[in-house]
């Protein structure tokens, strides 16, 4: 099950109005609690038990998933999660990395103080490589892609905490 | 023109890149040098070149009010500048691999590396890197490799070359000002490698097919037109052309 999978997932039991589900499968145990006064936005917990074979398929489990939720979707979920935190997205559609080349260290990691202008990551598509500039100032609380890996236009790229 | 000669630097992109850190640079700034340490090609390559026999440079472009969106056309500028300079030279059989590699014949005498800043969707500047193989005539272990000497037979003056790439590129960025888009991308497409003949490609999952190169999508992706006539895009690392 892939973070996007999840996203849709909280986004339906939200929706669904109950408060609590859980889900098991072989290899996976996720616990969605939807937000009552005691909790901050959807809590989710996600366990992954290492088995040495594929995933169950989960369609038995979510029959009405919207398979199709955007990265714009999942966007604004994050931001309703976190109002006070502000969300990078990609500009484009590429190659996210998070190095300048693979034996320098990372721009950038949870806990890091950005200035605005300070580069956070690389997106490559085409042979371009495009420095991702920071348009505000603040610390990284999350990364929310992996290193080398593709990226959708306006997908969220980290969660920033401007204070 | 601010041309900055070095002897040897990590990278001309990287040292360009390093100056604009806390200082203005001038649009068109250029930094030469005779020695890479540490020429850089796509992610995890190396561009090598022997040190004094070929052109590394790189050039800032300052932008103003470029959209990311548009970024494709920095592949066809460049690459255009550059071909329009060996064409002036005589170099045989020449052609744009998609997305920025000039060929002679089947082999690479130029590679271009393009580094954006990006503030939103909006791109400050471009370094533009240019790795051109000159008088260098020994590629051992780059069988795709060659040269300006070993295609025509004589050395060439290096910063004579320098200047005809710079001219030519200044000329291009001043059409794409006046909004010559449509000129620059038929100006490209018209020279693409293996453009309109049957080629074989593969695809990521290792499988081999056929199709003929028809263009770029808007967003910069190969068009090949398939065997049932169907025509797919493709983006760099969905496909390999086999040639």
């Amino acid at each position: 099950m892939d973070i996007k999978e999840i996203q849709s997932l909280i986004k339906f039991v939200a929706k669904s109005g109950a408060t609590e589900v859980k889900l098991e499968t072989d290899d996976i145990k996720i616990t969605i609690r939807t937000g009552d006064g005691n909790y901050r936005g959807a809590t989710t917990m996600v366990q992954q038990i290492p088995v040495g074979q594929h995933m169950a398929p989960m369609s038995h489990a979510q029959p009405e998933a919207p398979a199709v939720q955007t990265a714009e979707n999942a966007a604004k979920e994050a931001a309703k999660e976190d109002s006070k935190y502000i969300t990078i997205k990609s500009p484009i559609i590429g190659t996210f990395y998070r190095k300048p080349s693979p034996d320098k260290p990372v721009f950038v990691e949870v806990g890091s103080e950005i200035a605005k202008g300070d580069v956070l990551c690389v997106i490559e598509a085409m042979k371009l490589f495009n420095d991702i500039e920071s348009e505000v100032s603040g610390k990284i609380v999350k990364v929310l892609v992996e290193d080398s890996s593709p990226v959708e236009f306006d997908q969220p790229l980290f969660l920033v905490d401007p204070s | 023109m601010q041309i900055i000669k070095l002897n040897a630097t990590d990278s001309t992109n990287a040292h360009l890149k390093k100056m604009l850190v806390g200082q203005t640079l001038d649009d068109f700034t250029v930094v030469v040098a005779s020695e890479q340490t540490n020429g850089r090609g796509q992610i995890g390559t190396n561009w090598t070149s022997e040190a004094g026999k070929n052109l590394t440079f790189s050039i800032l472009k300052k932008m103003n009010g470029f959209a990311v969106d548009h970024q494709f056309l920095l592949n066809i500028c460049v690459s255009l500048a550059v071909f329009n300079t060996l064409k002036a030279i005589h170099i045989p059989d020449l052609s744009i691999k998609w997305p920025n590699d000039i060929l002679s014949g089947s082999s690479k005498v130029c590679g271009i590396l393009i580094e954006n800043t990006l503030a939103g969707n909006q791109i400050q500047a471009s370094v533009i890197g240019i790795g051109l193989n000159v008088n260098q005539t020994n590629f051992t272990n780059l069988p795709n490799a060659t040269s300006i000497k070993l295609l025509l037979g004589r050395s060439f003056d290096l910063d004579e070359l320098l200047n005809m790439v710079l001219t030519n590129l200044e000329k291009i960025f001043i059409s794409l000002e006046k909004g010559g888009n449509n000129t620059l991308w038929t100006a490209y497409e018209n020279v693409l490698f293996r453009k309109n003949k049957p080629s074989t490609f593969q695809n990521g999952a290792g499988d081999y097919f056929m199709g003929f190169i028809t263009g770029v999508s808007e967003m910069g992706k190969l068009l090949v037109t398939l065997e049932d006539d169907v025509l797919k895009e493709f983006n760099l690392k969905e496909v390999k052309l086999l040639y």
